[in-house]
């Protein structure tokens, strides 16, 4: 009976110190949210002129659900409404963290334009950036190559890429 | 009253030089190599670190009645995870370049064994001001330790000491200390933290030994002096 009311006790007490956590954190993600959102939403923005230009604003924004990598496309318009291309923004992670890219394709040539990264929460974040996503920007290197010191975080990107490219395709054919 | 001030200062003190985390213990070494590429990056880690010990360290000490012996380990790790993941929401919110910086470290303060280390061995055994006062400690002590890692790491490796880029709050100011061209870039990378770390331990273990041996001497000393005035004792005995 003692033995049974011992094990009553731990595990409410469990119970309560997860509950609580679980209160405290919804607290602070209430608090947070809109916040993070904002911010965000402004590293959109800045990596949508990073790859457009000064002028290019987003004109439209639709969720995509056919794709594993791939949540949002955004239309980006520039001076007088002129149509500049599409931005897709990819979100994955691997057991490394997570990245989320914002991967820009000009009307014009139909073709990657450039990417920008939105979140980078890799083990080797900077190692990342600097030996596999800036050359690959300067097109100093193939998006096959691999072999950096990042190379799992480096195939994630390479997969987004990818995958980028194809709901580009599909879009510019319809 | 005196006492008990003296006892807290002791309390406080332990963490930053017998009993520090870093240098002496040698605990919470993988953020300590990966988050002192610059100063600030490390004062922001070690902000981040030492609010999640306090936290962590006050309410175990609340509870530690309450926690029963079989669910110490998961209450305590529930209690750290949750201070890291608040930690983490408004690092993220209000210091997005730190957030940005730190990455995933963040995230691992909740396995960093100083952390569960510090809640089982005192605050479940102390109460609440003291182990208030032990968390703070420790957290300055690990503060004050990765930032003079991180100083030698930015000054040599970068060549100059900057400010402001990660607390934007704060006016940017760099302040070039060696010549462009002369910085030596290896103590930017993983390769120089092993380095400056392994320097800093070195010169702490000479220290101490030189303290010890010091001593030993002295004692040594002491005692060959106490024998010399014994014998010329028994001598003037054998004398009268």
């Amino acid at each position: 009976m003692a033995n049974k009311k011992h094990y009553i006790i731990t595990a409410v007490t469990l119970g309560v110190i997860a509950a609580s956590s679980g209160a405290l954190i919804g607290v602070a993600n209430l608090v947070t949210r809109n916040q993070i959102a904002l911010i965000e939403k402004n590293k959109i923005k800045a990596g949508i002129v990073d790859i457009f230009g000064e002028f290019a604003v987003i004109s439209k924004e639709e969720s995509v659900s056919d794709y594993k990598y791939v949540n949002y496309v955004y239309e980006v318009s520039g001076d007088n409404d002129q149509f500049l291309g599409y931005a897709y923004r990819t979100s994955g992670s691997n057991m490394y963290g997570k990245i989320s890219l914002l991967v820009g394709f000009a009307y014009e040539t139909k073709a990657l334009k450039k990417f920008t990264v939105v979140v980078n929460e890799q083990t080797y974040a900077s190692t990342l950036v600097d030996k596999y996503i800036n050359p690959l920007n300067d097109k100093e290197i193939n998006i096959d190559d691999v072999s950096c010191g990042a190379t799992y975080g480096a195939k994630l990107v390479r997969e987004m890429l990818n995958e980028a490219t194809q709901a580009s395709t599909k879009k510019w054919k319809n | 009253m005196g006492k008990e001030k003296g006892a807290t200062k002791r309390n406080f003190l332990k963490g930053i030089v017998n009993e520090n985390p870093l240098l002496v213990s040698i605990l919470g070494t993988c953020p300590a190599l990966a988050t002192t590429k610059s100063v600030e990056a490390a004062i922001g880690m070690g902000l981040l670190f030492t609010i999640v010990l306090v936290c962590s360290n006050v309410l175990v000490s609340l509870l530690r009645k309450l926690i029963s012996e079989e669910i110490r380990t998961p209450a305590y790790i529930v209690i750290i995870a949750t201070f890291v993941t608040i930690v983490k929401m408004l690092t993220n919110a209000f210091l997005p370049e730190l957030y940005s910086t730190l990455g995933v470290f963040i995230s691992l303060i909740v396995v960093n064994c100083i952390v569960l280390g510090r809640a089982e061995a005192y605050a479940s055994k102390n109460g609440v001001f003291d182990s208030f006062i032990d968390a703070l400690g420790m957290g300055a002590g690990y503060t004050l330790a990765i930032m003079l890692m991180a100083l030698f790491r930015e000054i040599l490796g970068t060549g100059a000491f900057a400010f402001g880029k990660i607390f934007t709050f704060i006016p940017y100011f760099k302040l070039q200390i060696i010549p462009v061209g002369y910085e030596i870039s290896i103590f930017q990378n993983p390769a120089g933290a092993f380095i400056v770390f392994a320097t800093i331990l070195a010169v702490i273990a000479f220290i101490k030994n030189r303290k010890t041996e010091l001593k030993t001497i002295k004692e040594r000393e002491e005692k060959i002096r106490k024998q010399q005035e014994a014998k010329a004792l028994a001598a003037q005995g054998g004398n009268k």
